[in-house]
């Protein structure tokens, strides 16, 4: 406290009391204002004051233009990247419908050719590579009302991976989450709190859709695995879901591109 | 008039030479620049009070100035750079309202 106390208690410099007593005992005015020599030392000190505070004022201002600079910069880069991929995928996407088109002209041609381009059609559509259509379920999953208390009241990966798993053995043939087609790669996780499927995260609510046999296929879910799983996330922490049964259903295609992976040589 | 004089050339010389402060003393720029502030107004002060000494107020202006980022810099050597500018800020501050405080009393009368 005692320097707290003495910082209020004597703010001005020591020396000028000193200096103005040594001045007294001299027998001279205690000020030195009005003798002609104080000039230079004083106007030294004072440009010295003015000095830096121009030169820092001018620093911040130079800081400030370099870094919004800089930042503008970076936004232009991210910018033009994003339009770049952009460019890129509706390449990809021209690129792919071409080699379809060319696909089935080639295949056209020959009754083998037509057969072995019907089953390219199924296995593609098994693995999630092409698009399909067809009758199914859609089971709609969503965070617990904000009501309800509790850290256990948003839909976690596991939930997620149930209710897919649930619906692969309830006889599904195609299966996407939230537009995220299911494929063999597709893997569906958590990381920070959002739910990733495809690598792509998700927010809720969340739309399992499933094509199937839509006579057995809901009835199926629900008694197995996955509505198990649901009923007791409902109750135990105000899990919201439903089920209901669509006439038809359109999924797109995931790339499940193989980059490592070979096919084993026929022997 | 002197001082005034002199403050606005250091202004304009510091606006006009744009000098570049190098970057390791940035950050002790902005103390500095407290710490002359305290010694401007204990100088202005010692006006007021009659015991005003040219000598005294550019030595206590330089040693401020050079103290104050000294200590700073140790502290940056030592990692609590942050924490001890808070602390010069801090007691410079404290200085300079309660001088301000004894100008204001001595113009004002109040």
């Amino acid at each position: 406290m005692s320097l707290i106390t003495d910082l209020f208690a004597h703010p001005l410099d020591e020396g000028y009391q000193d200096a103005a007593e040594r001045r007294r005992a001299a027998g001279g005015p205690e000020s030195s204002g009005g003798a002609p020599r104080m000039s230079a030392a004083l106007m030294g000190g004072m440009l010295a004051f003015g000095l830096l505070l121009s030169i820092a004022a001018v620093q911040v201002r130079n800081d400030r233009v370099v870094v919004s600079a800089e930042r503008q910069s970076l936004v232009e880069r991210i910018e033009r990247e994003n339009a770049h991929a952009d460019d890129l995928e509706r390449t990809l996407a021209a690129v792919q419908s071409d080699i379809v088109v060319i696909e089935a002209d080639q295949l056209d041609d020959l009754a083998a050719g037509r057969e072995l381009r019907d089953s390219m059609e199924v296995m593609q559509g098994s693995t999630g590579a092409a698009p399909v259509q067809g009758p199914g379920v859609v089971v709609h999953v969503d965070d617990a009302d904000a009501s309800s208390q509790g850290s256990t009241s948003t839909v976690l990966d596991i939930d997620i991976q149930q209710v897919v798993n649930g619906l692969w053995a309830a006889g599904a043939e195609a299966i996407s989450v939230n537009g995220q087609r299911v494929t063999a790669l597709t893997a569906v996780r958590s990381a920070n709190d959002v739910i990733l499927v495809n690598f792509r995260p998700l927010n809720p609510p969340y739309e399992v859709q499933a094509i199937g046999d839509s006579r057995t296929l809901a009835s199926r879910f629900l008694e197995g695995p996955g509505g198990d799983w649901l009923l007791a996330v409902s109750e135990g922490s105000g899990i919201q879901f439903d089920i209901r049964t669509e006439k038809s259903l359109n999924m797109a295609g995931a790339s499940a591109v193989l980059r490592v992976a070979q096919p084993e040589e026929e022997s | 008039m002197i001082p005034a004089i002199g403050l606005l050339l250091g202004i304009g010389a510091g606006v006009l030479l744009d000098v570049e402060v190098p970057l390791g003393l940035q950050p002790y720029l902005p103390i500095a620049v407290v710490a002359a502030l305290d010694a401007v107004f204990g100088g202005l002060r010692a006006v007021m009070d009659g015991v005003f000494n040219d000598k005294v107020f550019v030595v206590s202006f330089v040693a401020n100035v050079l103290i104050a980022a000294f200590i700073v810099f140790l502290g940056d050597q030592l990692g609590v750079g942050a924490q001890l500018s808070t602390a010069v800020i801090v007691v410079l501050g404290i200085r300079i309202f309660t001088n301000v405080a004894t100008i204001r009393r001595h113009l004002f009368r109040a």
